[in-house]
């Protein structure tokens, strides 16, 4: 078994779904770039009177209208006019139509692409009314990678009753947590090998827009077609909805921590429906001093602990941990336990 | 005596035309800017109530409205619709210029709707609804002013083109 649970993408996705809203002069840029390179692209970041930067896993480049360049001084700089056009094409030429996005930092564009934006915060009873002199902006390339659950998807299947057990995906950020949590939505609803040819009805809550890339709540990335989506809600109020208005097999979400995630994990944990979420982190030492997350580990919610790591790039497999015990099933030394 | 005749009858029938013409053209002129002030009432509904992304509510505006006011909506959606990397201000001129460059008697108006390009989908809603004030408030200023000049100019312009042309028989004969 590798270790790698992701293989390189698709080039075309960059210039086909991204391209068309940079800026001009920056798009021109990124399109002339090598294609290995355009295929590992996982950001590309446009920062007011800074050098024009893309990265992907475990490394970055700075970039000049001649393509990558070694030192920082030959980089292009982004200038005021290229942020300002950038904005203005991903909102559509109607930066007031996403407030509720601009206060959570990010839009969303089709192909599920996000794009966080930062400059100043208005602020307004304490809370962030908007975001103004917007001045950097950072597209992170949604990839779907079909197949990247297959790998792990029987350790999370009771072998005895066949079905899905209560798990939790822990990784650093840019780990793969999502993209793991996005295939596996897609083979439990599609019903694939051990899940058994019906498949399961899945809710995801998808408070950032990420798992499944939903452009007016529509999903742009293939989640299988017996998944419901609560997209941009926030997670806890989000999984007690699902819930009661979409009858859930298998609930899936995104980053858990807070602690009203705590208490609505276990009141569907208790309604007997499974739970499949991610949180960050890089060790089971780790997660367990974390007060709501280690409250969860220790009345054994999760079944199943799977770890990643991005050291042979985003969606290294480390270990699965079965949950109560704390046995490794398998470990990236060993392999299979 | 009939080539005298018929000859004065031209030259009065092609100065009263032209009085006429310079006549019409301050009513266009508030015609116009009566249609484009609809608009920006339209609009603000548009973005105040349903939030309608703007190359949408400039289509609605555009199929609502009369020419040119409604070409210049129109054409700016199909600007922003096409998607190459155009800003909303780069849209608005185009459609501007296609539209109202050659109209005479919008050319006083012509720098206040280029300035109109510069705000388009810019802030909050707050704000853009703010900027749809601003520019109505400066289109019923301009508009006040139409609707005065027509009211002094229009119907002098139309006797003097008959007046004038009399004239120029009396001196020719």
């Amino acid at each position: 078994m590798e270790g790698e649970l992701f293989v390189a993408f698709n080039p075309n996705i960059v210039m086909e779904q991204i391209c068309p809203f940079l800026a001009p002069g920056i798009s021109r840029i990124i399109e002339a770039l090598p294609v290995e390179l355009l295929s590992r692209l996982e950001e590309i970041r446009i920062r007011h009177s800074r050098p024009l930067t893309v990265y992907w896993a475990g490394g970055e480049a700075y970039l000049s209208s001649k393509g990558v360049v070694s030192r920082i001084e030959d980089a292009r700089p982004a200038s005021g006019e290229d942020i300002e056009k950038t904005v203005e094409l991903i909102s559509g030429y109607s930066l007031y139509a996403y407030e509720d996005e601009l206060r959570q930092g990010y839009l969303t564009i089709p192909g599920g692409h996000r794009v966080g934006l930062a400059g100043r915060a208005v602020v307004e009873g304490g809370k962030i009314k908007t975001i103004t002199d917007i001045s950097f902006i950072n597209f992170r390339v949604a990839r779907q990678v079909k197949g990247a659950g297959t790998k792990v998807l029987p350790f999370l299947v009771d072998r005895r009753s066949g079905n899905i057990l209560n798990t939790l995906i822990v990784s650093p950020p840019q780990g793969g947590k999502t993209t793991l949590l996005r295939d596996l939505a897609l083979l439990i609803s599609s019903g694939v090998g051990v899940v058994g040819q019906r498949g399961k009805k899945v809710g995801i809550v998808d408070e950032r827009s990420e798992i499944a890339g939903c452009y007016q709540g529509v999903p742009q990335l293939d989640i299988g077609f017996r998944t419901d989506v609560l997209d941009s809600c926030p997670k806890a109020e989000g999984i007690m909805m699902l819930l009661r208005s979409m009858s859930p097999q298998v609930i899936i979400t995104d980053e858990i921590g807070r602690e009203e995630d705590a208490g609505a994990i276990e009141e569907i944990i208790n309604a007997g429906v499974v739970i499949i979420a991610s949180a960050h982190g890089s060790s089971l030492e780790e997660i367990c001093r974390r007060p709501i997350l280690g409250c969860l580990l220790e009345k054994n919610y999760f079944e199943r602990l799977i770890f990643l790591s991005n050291k042979k790039g985003p969606g290294t497999l480390e270990m699965i941990v079965e949950g109560e015990k704390g046995l490794p099933l398998y470990s990236a030394r060993s392999g299979w336990e | 005596m009939y080539l005298k005749l018929s000859g004065a009858i031209l030259i009065i029938t092609a100065a009263y035309l032209y009085g006429n013409n310079v006549s019409a053209a301050f009513r266009q002129r508030v015609r116009c800017l009566e249609e484009l002030l609809m608009s920006l009432e339209m609009l603000q509904s548009e973005i105040g109530h349903g939030l309608t992304p703007l190359p949408e509510a400039f289509l609605n505006l555009g199929k609502r409205m009369n020419d040119p006011a409604g070409s210049l909506f129109l054409e700016t959606a199909q600007y922003m619709k096409l998607n190459r990397g155009l800003s909303a201000r780069e849209c608005w001129m185009k459609a501007l210029k296609k539209n109202f460059l050659e109209m005479e008697y919008m050319k006083k108006d012509l720098h206040l709707l280029e300035r109109f390009g510069k705000v388009w989908g810019k802030g909050d809603k707050k704000g853009q609804l703010a900027q749809v004030a601003l520019m109505q408030e400066s289109l019923r200023q301009a508009l006040a002013e139409a609707r005065e000049e027509q009211a002094k100019n229009g119907k002098i312009w139309r006797y003097l083109g008959l007046m004038g042309g009399i004239t120029v028989v009396i001196f020719l004969f």
